[in-house]
């Protein structure tokens, strides 16, 4: 069981159904490869980058104390460049959640087989980058304890929040997001936590597991309450990462700022979201696969069609890109021509073109079918992508900043050693939330795998069937 | 106290046609523990077409209008604040958040009715007393069968055992 030999079934035609799952095995087989790393004591490299990543988390806590205690003039941003790493991490693990909820949403209405594998997965990174997200607002606030003044809540102050700005809209939008995106997970669990529970040996592991699952029993009215409301779920899930980043985008485009004030902001921003997720998706999928033995139900075809979907994401960002230099130039204004040409030319060029460079030239490498199956490629890409899609919120939010209407107030942008400290702990926290995630649940939903052989078995005896049926004498056309 | 004869199947296959079986000897009162989904068992068990769809209706356009209400009273009635002559009134600024609050309080009720129309939480069913059981969510297929005499408990007995249940085991509330 634990050595599936990984062969190459990626199909020539798209349009033949590609290998979804790496041989047949028993029910219960499925269920004891995908727990086994739940049931299991956890290895050496898993302590490791627990040991890694708490250090982080460490070094975040020390970076928020100093936020805290001393105030955000600790961190690099003042005008004119008033907002910094905190947007641009906040936009940046936002945006990472965003293919979570693509991959998990969008591919269960449209019937893809293929999420199966990988939507829990995508969906936990989503649950811990909008975790991570959601603290840089709440330190960039300066007081983070009065955040609730950002509710609508009956005062003795008789003041309200301001619902014509986009700031009010944002706060609604993550804990919307948040929210939504935490139940959808929990529900997809609920079967899965059952397996657990029924599969594992110890009392106090089956106690747990019993609580978490809320005593899900499979009955027939469970399974079609439970999928009717998943599927309504994810009807709702998947307008809402629009409607997520584009409140996001209108943070800058609402503003009056070259190169902020565009309409392709919106479209442009969903885009980059989806693009960096997926890459994120990748970067975590790509070694769980490996360390978990986890070939057999996420196949070459799983990573083919994922690098094809960032593919033609990187297509869209590229397109966004072009767009809004060519309206920048179009439009004429020379202040927006201005913001334009310092991105291309400026102090932040270098990031402009390593942003160009990992975004758009990287994912080009996916047009070859066998680059798109090598799983160290596709890990160096996401990689770069990832680097890429930060960069890339960094000269959005910086450069047209630090250079704006009166030359007189130009000044340019340097992180602190507390901007870099949150930076890399939320990378930290990110990275610890999703190895204990690994290690507590289900990476892979048990029971749609199980569906997924049980359907093609089923559409396999019925090709049986026909064929037989052609061959007897008398029978078929 | 409900008493249920539980049998355990091997495939979904066998489970389909069993609870056909069943259905045609009369037995109505049935239902299928299964570790997935099976295809057209909803059908054999004749479970009415579920209510979610309406519920998440109904809460997705209360929270909007909610949303727009709150938003309408605070800037417009409450606390009208003058930002360069804006109208207070100003509803496409409103959209956003009607539209966040609609999807939040559609989930979310969806959520609670899926658990509400689930009967969970519930964590001592009294199936789980059956230690056999423990398959419904590994690769056994369970059909129980509600009976209400001897005489029913008897013939359902030999019914499932008749259609090919691997065993057959009776799970009785008022005994715990």
């Amino acid at each position: 069981m634990s050595d599936v030999a990984p062969k190459a079934p990626v199909t020539e035609d798209p349009l033949v159904e590609a290998t979804l799952l790496e041989g047949r095995y028993s029910n219960d087989q499925i269920g004891q490869s995908l727990l086994r790393p739940v049931l299991g004591p956890p290895g050496w490299g898993w302590w490791a980058l627990v040991g890694v990543c708490s250090a982080l988390v460490v070094l975040l806590v020390v970076a928020i104390c100093v936020t805290l205690f001393v105030g955000v003039g600790t961190w690099g941003n003042n005008i004119p460049v008033a907002w910094a790493f905190g947007i641009i991490n906040f936009v940046w693990w936002i945006g990472i959640g965003h293919a979570g909820t693509l991959i998990s949403a969008i591919l269960l209405l449209f019937g893809e087989k293929w999420r199966s594998s990988v939507n829990r997965m995508a969906e936990a990174m989503t649950l811990f980058a909008v975790a991570c997200a959601g603290l840089f607002p709440l330190l960039h606030l300066g007081r983070p304890w009065k955040f609730y003044y950002l509710v609508p809540y009956p005062s003795s102050l008789r003041m309200w929040p301001q619902f014509r700005s986009p700031l009010t809209w944002d706060i609604v939008a993550i804990l919307t997001y948040l929210t939504v995106s935490t139940l959808f997970w929990y529900m997809g669990l609920l079967p899965d936590l059952a397996t657990a529970r029924d599969t594992a040996k110890e009392t106090w592991k089956r106690r747990a597991w019993g609580l978490l699952s809320l005593g899900w029993r499979g009955s027939a009215r469970h399974w079609r309450n439970w999928r009717t409301g998943y599927l309504l779920m994810a009807g709702l899930a998947t307008p809402l990462v629009v409607s997520v980043h584009t409140i996001v985008s209108f943070d800058f485009a609402v503003a009056q700022l070259p190169g902020w004030h565009t309409t392709i902001f919106p479209p442009y921003f969903v885009a980059g979201a989806i693009f960096s997720g997926l890459a994120m998706v990748m970067t975590l999928l790509l070694p769980a696969r490996r360390v978990l033995r986890l070939h057999h139900v996420i196949t070459e075809a799983h990573l083919d069609v994922l690098a094809r979907l960032l593919l033609v994401a990187g297509l869209f960002v590229a397109y966004g890109y072009i767009q809004e230099h060519f309206f920048g130039w179009y439009g004429g204004d020379p202040y927006e021509m201005h913001a334009m040409s310092i991105l291309r030319t400026g102090p932040y060029a270098p990031a402009f073109w390593t942003v160009f460079t990992c975004n758009v030239l990287v994912p080009q490498l996916f047009w070859s079918r066998r680059l798109r199956t090598s799983p160290a490629v596709l890990w160096g890409a996401a990689l770069l992508v990832n680097v890429g899609m930060w960069l890339e919120r960094f000269v959005i939010v910086v450069s047209p900043l630090s250079e704006d209407f009166l030359p007189s107030s130009w000044r340019h942008y340097a992180p602190t050693w507390v901007d870099l400290s949150l930076l890399s702990g939320t990378v930290g926290l990110f990275g610890l939330g999703f190895l204990l995630f690994l290690k507590l649940l289900p990476p892979v939903p048990i029971s749609e795998v199980k569906q997924l052989q049980d359907e093609l078995e089923s559409s396999e005896r019925f090709a049986r069937e026909v064929v037989a049926e052609a061959r007897a004498p008398g029978g078929g056309a | 106290m409900s008493r249920w004869l539980l049998g355990e199947f091997r495939t979904s296959q066998q489970l389909l046609e069993a609870a056909r079986g069943l259905r045609a000897r009369g037995f109505t009162r049935m239902d299928a523990l299964t570790p997935f989904p099976v295809e057209g068992i909803d059908e054999v068990l004749s479970l009415p077409p579920s209510r979610l769809p309406l519920l998440g209706l109904v809460a997705g356009v209360g929270g909007a209008g909610g949303a727009y209400l709150v938003q309408w009273f605070t800037q417009a009635v409450d606390w009208p604040l003058d930002v360069g002559g804006r109208p207070l009134h100003s509803g496409p600024a409103f959209i956003p958040i009607v539209f966040e609050s609609a999807v939040l309080s559609a989930a979310g009720a969806l959520f609670l009715g899926v658990l509400v129309a689930c009967g969970l939480p519930r964590v001592t069913h009294p199936f789980f007393d059956l230690e056999d059981f423990r398959s419904a969510s590994i690769d056994g297929f369970w059909l129980a069968v509600t009976v209400v005499d001897d005489a029913g408990r008897d013939a359902a007995d030999a019914a499932l055992r008749a259609l090919g249940a691997a065993q057959v085991s009776l799970v009785d509330e008022a005994r715990r």
